[in-house]
């Protein structure tokens, strides 16, 4: 079995981490954007002229009550601004500078993959702010992110290095979708269904913004409907986004790993606490609540992960 | 002198192939082939690290498509020039660290050795494998004027350059595809498996399966691309000090995600003095403290060996080949530069007064740095000199101007068509450009020479100054072997011996 260093372990599970950043950010951008052009021009309500302005609460990304962020605004400070952190650029910006210092992990292909979408990124992304050029720029990022995954699933030896590279993923990916469903689900379900009009409409955006519009329908077969859409994102087995499927697998990922005992233990209590809020999922407000608590269950797995494995002496 | 062209602009033999091809090729599709080549060198993330106004900048490598070219006959005399000096050498540094035999007799001054920056008295006593202290080393060698090839510096510390040999030839493998197809060029790829099996060679007795570390300063060092290329390639470790453990065994361990991992080599990029806080700077960050514990218990293989550096000096330099002469009784295959040695009263006094004829050099730095080229200098940098001379003349040698060989290299039109004329861009142009060569040798129980090496050109025109550090460029190498004197097949009858065996 190939040795990793601690060192080297922590960069590539920051790496991950960024790289999955990158990609939930920019597809929920994309979605919503795609979102709100199916809906009528501003109005009062949930989303208002705040809209654009409620995505910045998904990423806990500072003031949400400001009414006089434009759209344009938002795209600056969830895409293109370096120095804030978690915007796209900042993302792949850091998701390249970790790869860069962990290349002689990874197979060839995979470090020029994300070399390349930096290059891009650095070149482009300033258009983002711009509508018409977004997609293009963000659907870059989804792709060349997933197209990293494929690299290393097809050409990476199931060593360390890979459980790590997965554990930040999983990781990550679990911590978007409670924040997706927190923030985006609680708010729309505290609304009286018939009180909004498009409500189904609101939904699809909430599946795509996860991926997960189509293998909800195929799973469902039914209506898109607010208590399904939360218990399939939240609850579902076999859907890659799920937050118990994203548990599952980080298990799997530390089952691999050596004196994993504390880490798991950690992962064991932030699934009963997602088991146990089934209950709660038809109420906005407790679920919204109820997200944050997994997620602060999420950050205690992240802190054993690097007691255990990221650090020297671990 | 040109090195593919000859005084009459045709082509040199070695070179013709080429020549034809770029011909046909054309200044607009040569100068798309540039391009693709940087593009290429982008995507790959082919980059060094370059310090300026306290920032470190993460730079594409910067590279020249028109490859140089060294015909493999003159390129077998030059390794057989190399192995030779390298062997020499090690017995050298061997000598010095046991007996100092060369010393008593009367061939390398006592002074000279007495007073060296770089002769490590931590190091006395300690029997390396195969008596071996400096197994990689990057000599720079030059072409004069008549041809000659001489060998400028040894660098026995921490070489670097040898990541871009091979980076450079796959790059220019896919700007010029046509040309490998029909010509024998030596490949460059194997180096980094003969540097493994160096580098395994040097574990502790009885060790079958090795861990083998490169040691790297870090993440900000300016050779972390080669650092983190070699490890790659060997399957080594790429580690930095904390990553490294000395144990109350005295063996060296790493921390990993599954405990305390035994390693048996270490591959150090890190200057000696910054190598371990216990024997050496004790304000180190790079180093590990106790390694030199590890090492001289033979718990731990490390190359270049601690001390080794003791022979890349600017003074010992001057005495190469007469310690090829004292203890291999042969004389020198390959040329010295004539240096002068600003230690003794004579030869200073020559140095003083021809001050504006040569190139005077701190036998301490390296990267081209402190180096003053005497009739490029004013008047005031040249009294400057002079008095740093004076103040230390131990540290200064001084060598002839040697007016380095060019190679057809792709700059901007100096004399662009009129706007209008064109489209786009005018199309870069070929000119004479100054070169050096970096050439890497592994010396352990066997020795090796890379295939060519680094060939590195000044941007410039008329300039000497090749260092990537301080804007040069580089090219791809090619060692050619004349098809026409490829190795006779073996006579029929021989073989037909074999099968009735």
């Amino acid at each position: 079995m190939a040795l990793l260093l601690s060192r080297t372990a922590e960069r590539l599970y920051w790496a991950a981490r960024y790289l999955e950043r990158a990609e939930d950010t920019s597809r929920m951008v994309l979605a919503f954007g795609e979102l709100f052009d199916d809906l009528p021009p501003a109005r009062s309500g949930i989303l208002g002229d705040g809209r654009w302005t409620a995505l910045l609460a998904v990423f806990g990304n500072g003031v949400t009550d400001d009414d006089t962020l434009t759209e344009n605004d938002v795209a600056q400070r969830l895409i293109v601004d370096p120095d804030r952190p978690g915007s796209v650029a900042s993302s792949v910006g850091l998701a390249r500078e970790n790869l860069r210092t962990t290349r002689e992990l990874l197979p060839r292909a995979a470090w020029r993959a994300v070399n390349d979408l930096s290059l891009f990124v650095n070149d482009e992304v300033g258009r983002a702010a711009d509508r018409r050029f977004r997609g293009r720029v963000l659907r870059r990022v989804v792709d060349d992110s997933r197209r990293l995954d494929g690299i290393l699933t097809s050409s990476m030896t199931r060593d360390d290095a890979w459980e790590v590279w997965r554990l930040g993923r999983y990781l990550e990916r679990a911590d978007m979708t409670t924040r997706v469903v927190g923030v985006r689900a609680a708010a729309l379900m505290a609304q009286d269904p018939d009180e909004i009009a498009y409500d189904e409409v609101h939904w699809m955006g909430v599946l795509r913004s996860l991926s997960a519009l189509q293998m909800y329908q195929r799973a469902t077969r039914g209506p898109i409907e607010a208590s399904q859409v939360v218990k399939f994102l939240l609850f579902s087995d076999d859907f890659p986004r799920s937050v118990l499927f994203c548990l599952s697998e980080i298990d799997r990922c530390l089952e691999r790993l050596t004196d994993s005992e504390p880490v798991r233990h950690a992962v064991v209590e932030a699934r009963s606490a997602l088991l146990s809020i089934m209950t709660v999922a038809d109420d906005g407000a407790d679920l919204d609540d109820a997200m944050d608590w997994v997620q602060s269950l999420l950050a205690k797995v992240h802190r054993a992960t690097t007691d255990r494995y990221l650090s020297i002496g671990g | 002198m040109d090195e593919l062209l000859d005084d009459d602009g045709a082509p040199r033999p070695a070179a013709r192939p080429l020549y034809e091809f770029l011909e046909r090729l054309g200044p607009d599709e040569l100068a798309a082939r540039q391009r693709a080549t940087e593009l290429d060198i982008l995507t790959m993330g082919i980059t060094f690290t370059v310090y300026s106004d306290g920032e470190n900048i993460d730079r594409a490598w910067p590279f020249d498509v028109i490859p140089r070219i060294i015909s493999g006959r003159e390129w077998d005399g030059v390794v057989a020039g190399l192995q030779q000096r390298l062997v020499a050498i090690n017995r050298f540094i061997d000598d010095l660290y046991h007996d100092q035999k060369i010393v008593a007799d009367g061939v390398f001054p006592a002074d000279l050795l007495a007073e060296s920056v770089n002769f490590r008295p931590e190091c006395v006593g300690v029997d390396p494998k195969y008596g071996v202290w400096a197994h990689i080393s990057g000599s720079d060698l030059v072409r004069d004027d008549d041809g000659t090839m001489y060998v400028l510096e040894d660098n026995l510390r921490v070489p670097s350059g040898v990541s871009y040999v091979i980076e450079n030839r796959a790059v220019t493998k896919r700007a010029f595809p046509e040309l490998f197809e029909g010509e024998r060029i030596r490949p460059v790829d194997t180096y980094t498996d003969e540097l493994d099996r160096l580098l395994t060679s040097l574990a502790p007795e009885g060790v079958d399966d090795p861990q083998v570390a490169v040691l790297t300063p870090g993440i900000y060092n300016s050779a972390y691309f080669e650092h983190s290329f070699l490890a790659q390639r060997m399957g080594a470790e790429l580690v930095e000090g904390g990553d490294l453990m000395v144990g109350s065994d005295d063996c060296v361990y790493m921390h990993t995600t599954r405990g305390r991992q035994r390693v048996h080599v270490i591959y150090r990029r890190v200057d000696d003095l910054f190598l371990d806080p216990e024997v050496f700077r004790a304000d180190s960050m790079l180093g590990v403290p106790g390694l030199m514990r590890a090492w001289t218990a033979g718990n731990v293989g490390i190359a270049n060996a601690p001390g080794a550096g003791v022979a890349d000096d600017k003074c010992v330099y001057a005495w190469v080949p007469d310690i090829i002469r004292y203890y291999l009784g042969e004389e020198p295959l390959i040329a010295n530069v004539p240096t002068y040695r600003c230690m003794y009263d004579d030869e200073r006094e020559y140095v003083l007064d021809h001050l504006d004829e040569l190139v005077m050099k701190p036998a301490n730095e390296s990267g081209g740095y402190g180096i003053t080229i005497g009739n490029r200098a004013t008047e005031e940098e040249l009294a400057a000199c002079a008095k740093e001379i004076l103040d230390d003349p131990r540290n200064w040698v001084a060598q002839p101007i040697l007016s380095l060989s060019t190679v057809p290299t792709l700059v901007p039109d100096p004399d662009p068509p009129a706007v209008g004329e064109r489209d786009g861009a005018p199309p870069p142009v070929l000119r004479a450009r100054h070169v050096d060569l970096r050439p890497f040798i592994l010396t352990g129980a066997d020795s090796y020479v890379s295939d060519g090496g680094l060939t590195r050109v000044a941007l410039e025109e008329g300039s000497l100054i090749v260092n990537s550090s301080q804007g040069g460029g580089s090219k791809d190498t090619w060692i050619v072997d004349d098809l026409a004197h490829a190795p006779a097949p073996a006579p029929a009858d021989s073989v037909q011996s074999q099968g009735v065996d």
